[in-house]
């Protein structure tokens, strides 16, 4: 295929009997329905129900209520007026726009392309109009990865895939052309095809460059995910710990914090109006001078949660950075993801849509250096009420004048009294504290927390909340850290003597809430979330196995964006190439590639045509010992001119002439005999000598 | 025949490449084999529609960092790819080879057959066309393929097959390839055979009076293999019918009636130049039906009296060479 020849070319009009406009027969019809139907389903776990069932009760009316006459298979297929189908494409856009409120977001347009699709294929009749429905279903292949990209979403893409390539086999057979249609071969083809061209697939995949942002918006999701909230009230975390998604997975570069370390610091909220915490509005912050301790360095996967806040260890000492920027330095950085608030917490950029990746540094200290000059005086305030609160404070002020001392006798009233860490706590009413400290005494981390810094802020001291999560299980499969939403958990901080210092009340009631777990807190018969209990079994073995897999395949399939892309070319050395040298070497690899193939295409022996490569090399051997076959000879004739050329060789050529034309053109009834025949033919050609022999022999 | 000037001027390394990449000339010898450099390859109308499709599959999914839709969107670039390469495999080592042009009356189709070999690969849906014929067939492994072409002759005179263009879009429908032979390969188109055509004219070359009385059949000389153009009447349908193969009946002799001169100047004036060759074919077939010697006599050309195959063929091609009424 001289390419640069081909440029000026125009391959010539189709002959007349091949119009584009030629009627589908019910073969190409219902490969068209199992095509439609296979790129269907995959989408519609994630369509309103009944926009799901439309869809597919279309394509499968057209298949069996408009099923062509079987017993005329080429027959045309019934045509609908075409009206009628511009009727039901404007009452499906209606009954769309009525069911999601809105028309022209993403998930709208996603359900009318499906039913359209299915619209369309009821009128289909031509080839044309084949192609065309081909195309559109390749667009259905990628919505269902707007909901997920998992690998079972992948999975579930591929019966499709081999589908275009078999439809568009059947589409392009003439029904009268007598080429084998037959369901197998369509579908085998397509699937050898495919496999053929993943080689090409997957150096497109490394290699292409991928976007470092978007070209155009990105569709505002309008689904909730779980997870922490801007507020926190009583119940709120609890209601969270029942779940067992992951909030996000965390590669570590060197050793494992131990449990009662791992604070993952989420949003800080100082604002309380009696009953709910709410988060201040963010101040620009620094992150804070290191003053030694241990660093950590780790890659945080955090699933999407339409939120703002990124998470880190307690306390981050650098900016959230992409994976790719390698060493440099992390504050200097002019890519980061998110910045930094006076309080200490992550936030992005942008509400966090899909799943990101990034790596953090964390300094594992209990305490930072706070503003009190701006920080004090809203720290302290309080909603005037929960009076036994205030007035327990006030008490304790006069027998603990040190702030210090105070929040210890806190913390030992905590763990003296009769306080109960439990997931179902009685619901509270007016003044939360009040009841919670002085009646009910049964709470979750949200209500120790909450109590705690009421109780700090009526005694004087400037507190807070701090939400996020704490601990986190390393997956035995995959060596990484699931933080799950189980892990959700509230503490306290107090501003003393200008610093911000941690405090977790809930470890002063159930200090086995943070050595060991969520699981190892609670009784069993309190709801713990099944993959939060401590017991292992084959199920939770499976459960994280089928989470590590996902792990690799989000950081490496899912994940594989312009900052991956960056890393894995400077690990290869590629990054110093410059773009057409890139170029160059990947149209290298394709054509390496074609060559590979097609000289495998072309040259390659097969097996069920063993008899025909026998003879065709015998009768070079005899043409190069100056007896060529003539092109109107049949092996029988060839075989007697050979033995008259060659009688020493008569029962040879004999032999070989009657088993070869046989095999060609007889009937044999079995395999067996046809390996019978074939091993005559091969024994009776190792009787003939080397061409040159022969050719000195006659 | 061959157009390709042979020196080293500009016009003629264009002539060279023009005949390279289009085959103008009728320069190939047989058996030609499709090689690489012969066959050509585009998108067909489909291959055009999936291209876009699968660039905006690839643009979107770039767009919204849908790394799966990037991969389905490479997985089809692969499956277009591949079937590029079986589009060329389908066509290349294919051996052609010409066989015959067959015989044609003016307004008739002349048929050309070539023969088609694939090795020991199948070859599917493979599409000819040339010179306003179509036929498509399959080759299969092993085994040679014979095409004809019913190549439309609408006037008398020389009429070459031209360029034959191979070409098939097997497997997908979504490539096209294609490549050029031109053979020279060609046969004789004859004049139109006028229809309701005068009896022959009786005795002009002397007839004897035994002569006339005898049977219009000439005696059965033999039989000798079929050939293609052959008259239906002349077939030995028995031998076909007993299966011992297609042989046409040769008549010797004299046949009723006589020797006959065909002759151009005792045509009525009124005729014209393609009226008359048409009534003098019409009677050349006559005689040969009726198995009359004939002897032909036309300006610039004069056939003594004579029977049999050759001789029809040379008075027939006669008629169909003879100039046009521009030509003189």
């Amino acid at each position: 295929m001289s390419i640069a020849q081909a440029l000026g070319l125009r391959p010539r009009a189709r002959p007349a009997e091949e119009p584009r406009r030629a009627l589908l027969d019910s073969h190409q019809i219902g490969w068209l329905g199992a095509l439609l139907l296979a790129a269907q389903l995959p989408q519609a776990p994630h369509l309103p129900i009944w926009i799901a069932a439309m869809g597919i009760l279309l394509v499968v009316v057209r298949l069996v209520v408009l099923r062509q006459d079987r017993q005329r298979p080429h027959a045309p297929p019934p045509r609908i007026p075409s009206w009628t189908l511009v009727l039901f494409a404007v009452a499906a856009a209606f009954a769309v726009r009525a069911s999601y409120g809105y028309l022209s977001g993403r998930d709208p347009s996603v359900a009318f392309l499906y039913i359209l699709v299915a619209i369309k294929f009821l009128e289909t009749r031509t080839r044309r109009d084949g192609t065309f429905l081909v195309c559109l279903s390749c667009f259905l292949l990628i919505t269902p990865f707007f909901y997920g990209q998992s690998p079972l979403a992948a999975l579930a893409a591929l019966p499709a895939v081999a589908l275009v390539g078999a439809t568009l086999d059947a589409l392009t057979r003439n029904p009268g052309a007598g080429a084998s249609t037959g369901r197998g071969p369509a579908l085998r083809r397509s699937i050898v095809m495919i496999m053929q061209g993943i080689p090409v697939a997957i150096l497109l995949f490394v290699l292409f460059p991928r976007l470092a942002g978007p070209l155009w918006g990105l569709p505002s999701d309008h689904s909730a995910q779980t997870g922490l909230s801007e507020t926190m009230e009583p119940g709120q975390i609890s209601e969270l710990s029942l779940s067992d998604a992951v909030a996000f997975r965390v590669d570590f570069d060197g050793p494992v914090p131990a449990p009662r370390e791992r604070y993952w610091r989420g949003p800080v909220l100082s604002r309380f109006d009696g009953r709910t915490w709410t988060a201040g509005s963010p101040q620009f912050g620094r992150v804070p001078v290191s003053e030694g301790g241990s660093v950590v360095t780790y890659t945080v996967n955090l699933e999407p949660s339409n939120r703002m806040w990124l998470f880190a260890l307690d306390l981050p000492s650098s900016l959230p950075r992409a994976e790719s920027e390698g060493n440099a330095t992390p504050s200097t950085s002019t890519s980061t993801l998110a910045f930094i608030s006076r309080d200490q917490q992550l936030l992005a950029r942008s509400p966090v849509t899909q799943s990101i990746r990034y790596v953090q540094q964390s300094v594992l200290r209990s305490s930072f250096p706070g503003n009190p000059q701006f920080e004090t005086s809203a720290n302290l305030y309080l909603p005037a009420n929960n009076p036994r609160t205030r007035a327990f404070a006030r008490e304790l002020r006069e027998s603990h004048p040190d702030d210090r001392a105070l929040i210890a006798a806190v913390l030992q009233w905590f763990n003296q009294e009769d306080f109960v860490y439990t997931m179902s706590p009685p619901a509270l009413n007016e003044d939360t504290a009040d009841e919670f400290l002085f009646d009910t005494r049964r709470g979750f981390c949200e209500h120790y927390a909450s109590a705690f810094v009421v109780l700090l802020r009526a005694a004087g001291i400037p507190a807070r909340v701090v939400t996020g999560y704490q601990g986190g299980a390393m997956n035995p499969r995959g060596n990484y850290m699931i933080v799950r939403q189980s892990d959700a958990h509230a503490w306290a901080e107090a501003l003393i003597d200008g610093r911000w210092q941690r405090f977790d009340p809930t470890a002063a009631v159930s200090p086995s809430r943070i050595e060991i777990g969520l699981g190892g807190a609670l009784p069993v018969s309190e709801s713990v979330p099944f993959l939060a209990r401590l017991d292992t079994s084959w199920l939770k073995t499976v459960q994280l196995t089928w989470d590590a897999i996902n792990h690799d395949w989000r950081r490496n399939i899912v994940g594989y964006n312009y900052a991956r892309q960056r890393s894995l070319w400077r690990e290869w050395r590629l990054d110093g190439l410059l773009p057409w040298e890139v170029v160059a070497l990947g149209a290298a690899a394709l054509f390496a590639w074609a060559g590979l193939l097609a000289a495998w295409l072309l040259f390659r022996r097969r097996r069920q045509e063993r008899a025909l490569v026998l003879w065709d090399d015998l009768c070079r051997r005899l043409a190069r010992a100056g007896l060529p076959r003539q092109s109107h000879e049949g092996p029988m004739a060839f075989a007697q001119r050979a033995a008259l050329r060659w009688p020493q060789f008569a029962i040879a050529f004999a032999a070989i002439g009657q088993s070869f034309a046989t095999l060609r053109y007889g009937e044999t009834a079995t395999s067996r005999q046809r390996d019978a025949l074939v091993a005559t033919l091969q024994r009776a050609i190792e009787v003939l000598p080397a061409p040159a022999a022969l050719r000195q022999s006659s | 025949m061959v157009a390709v000037p042979t020196d080293a001027t500009v016009s003629g390394w264009v002539a060279r490449i023009r005949q390279r990449a289009f085959r103008i000339a009728p320069a190939d010898r047989d058996p030609v084999v499709l090689r690489h450099s012969r066959i050509y390859i585009l998108p067909t109308r489909p291959g055009w529609a999936m291209i876009a499709t699968v660039a905006t599959m690839l643009v979107a999914s770039l767009n919204y960092a849908l790394s799966l839709g990037v991969g389905v969107a490479f997985l089809l670039s692969g499956l277009l790819a591949a079937s590029l390469l079986h589009t060329f495999r389908n066509l290349a080592g294919i051996e052609v080879t010409p066989l015959s042009a067959g015989e044609a009356f003016a307004g008739g189709h002349m048929a050309f057959t070539l023969s088609l070999h694939g090795g020991a690969l199948a070859r599917s849906a493979v599409t000819l066309a040339a010179s306003g014929a179509n036929a498509y067939g399959e080759v299969p492994a092993g085994a040679a393929l014979t095409v004809t072409l019913d190549v439309p002759a609408p006037a008398r005179g020389r009429k070459s097959l031209g360029r034959v263009t191979l070409s098939s879009d097997y497997p997908m429908g979504l490539w096209r390839g294609w490549a050029y032979v031109h053979f020279p390969l060609a046969g004789i188109v004859y004049p139109e055979v006028e229809i309701g055509a005068p009896p022959l004219p009786q005795g002009a070359m002397g007839a004897d009076a035994l002569s006339t009385g005898r049977s219009d059949d000439a005696d059965l000389a033999g039989l000798r293999e079929f050939q293609r153009g052959d008259s239906p009447q002349r077939v030995a349908w028995k031998a076909v019918a007993r299966g011992a193969g297609w042989y046409t009946k040769e008549f010797d002799g004299v046949g009723g009636g006589g020797p006959v001169a065909l002759a151009w100047a005792a045509l009525p004036a009124a005729l014209d130049r393609e009226a008359r060759l048409s009534r003098l074919t019409a009677w050349v077939l006559a005689a040969e039906r009726a198995a009359r010697p004939f002897g032909l006599a036309i300006p610039g050309t004069s056939l003594p009296g004579g029977q049999g195959r050759p001789h029809r063929r040379n008075a027939l091609a006669a008629l169909a060479e003879f100039p046009r009424a521009t030509e003189v």
